[in-house]
């Protein structure tokens, strides 16, 4: 019931907020949140590969101009100069730097015109600024360089521009660019999309949802496969309000059929007492007709306190009563009960069982059970038959029988009583099955038993008490 | 209530002649009235509970009726002047208890669902009180569970409603003649004599053979000769059943019991009232 208030209020705002709606969903917010993070992710990525791939080209122009200075400072001092100025001359991008100083720091070979102060002769790869000498540009570019000590004080240097990872980085950054922006805005989309798609589905289910609370129960919602886990939830929904209209159109069939019962009897009394108030002359007549309208009265009072009384058992969920139930006892006790009108129809009324046994119930509910079961079973039973109640160990359960040599129970029948009380209720004027049977089931049902009805000819009805009942409340 | 078929007497005055339940009765007149309606219309009057006390014959047996609906209130209360007894009569729970407390009925009869306070609450605070007056407890509830809740909270008998006014009277009388407890091994009505040792009864000279479930069900009548026993309450204490059967049961055993106990040559003792129930009584 409380849906009902907060279903109409989201119908009401869609009317006039529906556009914007989508972006204050819940879908949206974690779309867009997911978006955000997949992007960090992704540039976290392509960072951590731009700054692995700058080590591997540092590292690999370090030992490109480490054996390049060994290869110069192991050539002999005449040829050393040609040899320089053949690497340089065959460097067609410019990253070359070598050159070779005096003690003094001054150009004695090469294309750099001064050996950089920090350069020591002798020390690791280290970047350092210098320019070339030909070279006007203001900002010297960055360069890995290595020095080496000459004879004579000569000192020989060799360098790499490493400018190029500069570029790496812009290409890096470029990559990233243009692929993370279409992707973001791609998750918004998506995001905004699904989001107006459950929009749209709350809508409509909430439409229908309207639908069946203003009392169309035969409205269903919408699923499509069934594999998604709203469609799944649409047709657990569907079940529900199918099993619901079975039931509401039972009881309204049970509804009619009550107003028929009562109805008959309530007819005749009416009718009776009409009768009886024009007609009567005496008080003899008077009391006679009082006495047929009353009889009418109680047949319907009758009808309803069974009625009551099935509704009670069948909404008891309370086991807390229970207790240890000796069968055999309550069998003997039925008999003896039974056993005065059995003989008046000379039918052989007889108790048979394998020892004592034990259920776990209510007694007296069980009693009622049993009690039941032989008055129909003695009722339908013609002269000269008999009816048994036998009591014996199944596979882990107590099987209580009542048999008797009467038609039985036909198929047609059979289903009927099987089916809940609501629906088998339409055959109450049926021979052979009252509301009677229709209690046994419920009692039996309550205990967690199971009650099987065998078809005829004969009667032959089982109580079985499973040792550990299942579903019971 | 199911296939056994109730007789509802209800008072058949007409309606401008219902007293009130508080204004005490002649006794006489009453019986007068509706001495020609009645179905049980030998059965003795017991309007001064003379029979269990002799010191008390001018006094009229005092029930006190709480019942919050003032037309069933009437119609028990009109009943119950009309076999005698001194009705008083309360429509809540507080005015009820009240009563209670002043007056000492002899006999309550309370319904369940009262304005004020609940009816079990009120038979629960007399209890506390210490008074024993036995109680009759009316509900609409007949669900199992309330009847034993009923009883237990200090009821002495349970009626469901709808029920015959013959089968509350009934259960008025055997409330109020609740037989005494006795060392008595033996039990006479009349001719009739039950023995409990040796478990034989005998009318007159003639030795009469009884099953065991017989002999428990004339022991019973026996105990409570001169009463009406409905089928329910036979039901309730000869067979301890708690639901009425659909085949009309105690009808079968009354007649084993009364073809074997009422000779053809003797003069009935067992009676039956016509849709109401049976009745053991000394041949006068």
């Amino acid at each position: 019931m409380a849906i009902v208030p907060r279903a109409g209020e989201v119908i009401g705002q869609q009317g006039s907020k529906h556009q914007m709606q989508f972006i204050r969903s819940n879908t949206f917010h974690w779309a867009a949140a997911l978006a955000a993070l997949f992007a960090a992710f992704v540039t976290i990525l392509f960072g951590i590969i731009y700054f692995k791939i700058d080590d591997y080209l540092i590292a690999r122009s370090d030992r490109m101009i480490t054996t390049q200075v060994n290869f110069f400072a192991a050539l002999p001092p005449d040829r050393r100069i040609s040899a320089l100025d053949d690497h340089l001359g065959q460097d067609s991008r410019g990253v070359h730097f070598a050159g070779i100083f005096d003690a003094k720091g001054n150009r004695l070979a090469g294309n750099v015109a001064r050996l950089p102060d920090d350069l020591g002769a002798g020390a690791p790869v280290k970047s350092v600024r210098m320019a070339r000498a030909d070279d006007k540009q203001a900002d010297a570019p960055l360069v890995r360089a290595v020095a080496r000590s000459l004879d004579h004080g000569h000192v020989l240097m060799i360098g790499r521009n490493v400018d190029e990872t500069r570029e790496l980085s812009r290409v890096v950054g470029g990559a990233l660019a243009l692929g993370l922006l279409p992707a973001f805005c791609f998750w918004l989309l998506a995001g905004a999309w699904l989001s107006v798609r459950a929009q749209r589905r709350v809508e409509e289910v909430n439409m229908r949802v309207r639908r069946i609370i203003a009392g169309d129960l035969r409205e269903r919602l919408p699923h499509r496969n069934i594999d998604e886990p709203f469609s799944r939830l649409a047709a657990i929904v569907n079940g529900m309000l199918d099993e619901l209209e079975t039931t509401i159109n039972a009881l309204a069939g049970v509804g009619n059929d009550i107003a028929h019962d009562l109805r008959t009897p309530l007819t005749r009394a009416r009718l009776t007492l009409e009768r009886g108030r024009t007609n009567a002359t005496s008080l003899e007549q008077f009391q006679e007709a009082a006495d047929k309208a009353i009889a009418g009265i109680d047949q319907s009072l009758s009808i309803v306190t069974a009625l009551l009384r099935l509704a009670e058992i069948e909404n008891s969920r309370r086991s807390s009563a229970f207790g240890d139930v000796a069968l055999g006892d309550m069998l003997r006790e039925v008999c003896d009960m039974y056993e005065p009108i059995a003989e008046d129809k000379q039918i052989a009324l007889s108790v048979g069982m394998s020892g004592p046994l034990h259920v776990r119930g209510d007694r007296d509910l069980l009693l009622e059970a049993v009690a039941n079961l032989v008055d129909n079973a003695i009722k339908f039973t013609p002269r000269s038959g008999s009816v048994k109640l036998e009591l014996s160990r199944g596979e882990g359960e107590t099987i209580l029988r009542v048999t008797d040599t009467g038609p039985g129970i036909s198929d047609q029948e059979h289903e009927a009583v099987l089916r809940r009380f609501y629906r088998s209720d339409k055959i109450r004027n049926t021979p052979g099955i009252g509301l009677g049977l229709n209690l046994v089931s419920a009692i039996v049902k309550l205990h967690g038993f199971r009650l099987i009805i065998h078809s005829g000819p004969g009667g032959r009805v089982e109580i079985i008490c499973p040792d550990e009942p299942v579903g019971r409340a | 209530m199911a296939a056994g078929r109730m007789a509802h007497v209800g008072s058949r005055r007409d309606r401008g002649a219902v007293r009130l339940p508080w204004i005490r009765e002649d006794c006489a007149v009453t019986m007068a009235l509706s001495v020609g309606q009645r179905i049980i219309a030998n059965e003795p009057r017991r309007a001064t509970g003379g029979d269990l006390d002799g010191s008390r014959n001018d006094l009229m047996t005092k029930v006190l009726l709480i019942e919050d609906d003032e037309e069933t209130a009437g119609e028990i209360a009109a009943e119950l002047a009309d076999r005698g007894f001194d009705v008083e009569w309360s429509s809540n729970g507080l005015d009820g208890l009240a009563k209670a407390r002043d007056l000492r009925p002899d006999a309550m009869i309370v319904d369940r669902l009262l304005p004020g306070m609940d009816g079990l609450t009120v038979i629960e605070s007399l209890r506390k009180d210490q008074v024993r007056t036995p109680v009759l407890v009316l509900s609409a509830l007949g669900a199992v569970d309330d009847r034993v809740r009923g009883l237990r909270m200090g009821g002495d008998d349970y009626l469901t409603k709808p029920f015959a006014l013959v089968e509350l009277i009934a259960r008025i009388e055997a409330l109020l003649r609740r037989p005494p407890e006795t060392r008595e091994t033996t039990l006479r009505v009349g001719q009739l004599e039950l023995d409990l040792i040796e478990r034989t009864v005998k009318r007159g000279e003639r030795n009469i053979d009884l099953l065991p479930r017989e002999f428990r069900l004339l022991e019973y009548m026996m105990r409570r000769s001169d009463q009406l026993l409905t089928r329910a309450m036979l039901l309730e204490e000869v067979w301890n059943y708690k639901f009425v059967p659909a085949t009309n049961l105690v009808d079968v055993h009354m007649g084993r019991v009364r073809h074997k106990v009422d000779g053809p040559d003797d003069a009935p003792m067992i009676h039956n009232v016509r849709g109401a129930g049976f009745i053991l009584r000394a041949v006068s």
